[in-house]
């Protein structure tokens, strides 16, 4: 078990795309938009400061969701699913590896956004905010690997790239990672206040403001959790029974 | 107590089928098959494309659920004799893990097994030590079977389960690869290759399972099964009126067919089978003798056992 998952994170480490666009990429993005002065409305909180938290949820999310349903989909089919039941391994171990080394990438990803955002835009908070951010945005991330799980058990073959970008942009500029959710129409801000990633940013953002991050968001993370993992357990069980 | 149970160790068989059925749909994959292998037993299970090999390899690994009858190994269930470390198996729909060197994943492996060899043996034993550093989606279809094997045999494991190991293998890889596996044989294990070439099973197992539509169509040791698949076909013109007594008295025939001037025979000795002919006193013309091909000799094994039961 311990050396799947170190073989996974391995693999993941050396994949230099998949490193671009969960480590690299957000904290260029963060660059970009930062640059305007100003608060964002309804947060009291400077663009810089906003855009860090967004941009840090983002690259983990990129983390936790892009690798782990393509990977998952890719070898149920060419039989690296089948292969690992032939050993001792038990079944659920594949996905914690999966799952584990995937938070070992999203880590990096959260911490490179702080150190840009700290050094470049000198962004300034309280060392138990840095930390409390940190350890929320890491844990919330778990959220969105089981949902790439639950993905890469229920898409197959070609199918899963095009099912995963469109969850994956519509969570993020849905959510209001992008652009602040107070800039859309109020319909639509209706239905983002409810996406997992409206909460997750709002955890985020909450800390930044000296607060605890609200009950309802954190409920609502719960609450997705329990669905993805779920759906995912369901997924995995039905597709054992089928192999 | 103690002696108790090592006599029911001894008795237990390595893999046992009891009236184990399996279908898809309204495909019988695997229809009321009972079999017993026994440690130390090179076993091959033979049969056409389509004869269900596969999915009694499924069962017996525990990827698949019996819809009736009961599968055991090691007179447990398939998954608690994987997790004790006592099977190895390579599938032929086993994939690899991309994006690692193979050197990495024989680790993987010889981490997993409960008991487990040097991983530089493991690869020297698998003569994979010259791509141990590439990676394993760069590998030819006849590496990745013998990295798979690599796999199969990471740990010191009592069965080991190959489906068509020698799929893509050149005819020396082929002859490599059977060297190693009758290493592992001689040390004791019990070994099940599936396969559907009859020379492969010839040489290498002592023991073969012919399989057809899902049903055991034979069980013996390879001479007895290439005795009954090995039969030749043999083809001849006579003129004249034709006498079938005779010619159906020629030593080891398994059926006779005259249509018209054409009489066609098959024969588990043909050589005998033609030297008798001529010592007929007849004269046959346009003389053909040809080999049946496996598919065509399980057919003729099918209807020979289907007349006997009727």
């Amino acid at each position: 078990m311990k050396s799947l998952i170190k073989l996974e994170i391995t693999r993941a480490l050396r994949n230099r795309k998949f490193l671009f666009f969960s480590v690299i990429y957000p904290s260029v993005i963060f660059l970009l938009v930062s640059n305007q002065t100003g608060t964002v409305d309804g947060t009291g909180l400077s663009i810089a400061k906003y855009v860090m938290v967004s941009m840090a949820s983002f690259g983990a999310l990129t983390a936790v969701l892009m690798g782990n349903s393509e990977r998952i989909a890719k070898e149920r089919e060419n039989g690296w699913v089948r292969q690992l039941r032939l050993t001792p391994l038990p079944g659920r171990g594949y996905v914690l590896a999966k799952t584990a080394s995937a938070a070992v990438v999203s880590l990096p990803s959260i911490v490179v956004v702080f150190i840009v955002a700290a050094v470049v835009k000198d962004v300034r908070l309280d060392a138990w905010q840095w930390l409390a951010l940190t350890g929320a945005i890491w844990a919330g991330s778990l959220v969105f690997a089981a949902l790439g799980v639950a993905i890469g058990y229920l898409a197959s073959g070609d199918a899963v790239r095009p099912i995963t970008m469109i969850i994956y942009f519509g969570l993020s500029i849905l959510g209001g990672l992008w652009f602040p959710s107070s800039t859309f129409p109020t319909w639509l801000q209706d239905i983002a206040k409810w996406l997992p990633t409206h909460a997750y940013a709002a955890l985020g953002q909450a800390i930044e403001q000296s607060q605890s991050p609200h009950a309802k968001d954190v409920t609502l993370l719960v609450v997705y959790f329990a669905l993805f993992a779920g759906g995912a357990a369901w997924l995995y069980r039905k597709d054992t029974l089928k192999a | 107590m103690g002696a108790m149970t090592t006599t029911a160790a001894t008795t237990t068989p390595v893999v046992g089928f009891d009236q184990v059925s399996k279908s898809y749909g309204s495909v019988r994959a695997v229809d009321g098959l009972s079999l017993a292998l026994h440690a130390g037993e090179t076993v091959a299970l033979l049969g056409p494309n389509g004869a269900g090999k596969s999915t009694t390899l499924d069962l017996l690994l525990g990827l698949k659920q019996a819809d009736t009858g009961k599968v055991e190994v090691f007179g447990t269930s398939p998954r608690e004799a994987i997790v004790a470390g006592r099977v190895g198996a390579m599938l032929q729909s086993g994939g690899l893990m991309d994006e690692v060197t193979v050197g990495e994943l024989v680790k993987l492996a010889c981490d997993l097994h409960p008991k487990p060899y040097k991983v530089g043996d493991v690869i020297a034993r698998a003569g994979i030590g010259q791509i141990a550093d590439r990676k394993v989606n760069k590998l030819s279809g006849g590496q990745a079977q013998r990295v798979r094997f690599a796999l199969a045999t990471a740990g010191d494991s009592d069965l080991i389960v190959l489906d068509e190991p020698t799929t893509g293998m050149d005819v020396s890889a082929r002859q490599a690869f059977w060297a190693t596996m009758r290493e592992q044989a001689d040390q004791g294990r019990t070994v099940l290759f599936a396969t559907h070439y009859l020379e492969e099973a010839d040489a290498i197992a002592d023991r073969v399972l012919v399989l057809h539509r899902g049903r055991l169509l034979a069980d013996g040791t390879s001479a007895e099964i290439k005795a009954k698949a090995g039969a030749r076909r043999i083809a001849f013109d006579l003129d004249g009126e034709i006498d079938e007594a005779p010619i159906r008295s020629l030593p080891f025939l398994t059926s006779v067919d005259v249509s018209g001037q054409t009489i066609r025979i098959q024969s588990t000795d043909a050589d005998a089978t033609v030297h008798a002919l001529y010592g007929l006193g007849v004269y046959p013309r346009n003389l053909e003798v040809a080999g049946l091909g496996l598919e065509q000799a399980f057919v003729a094994i099918t209807e020979a056992e289907e007349a006997k039961q009727s």
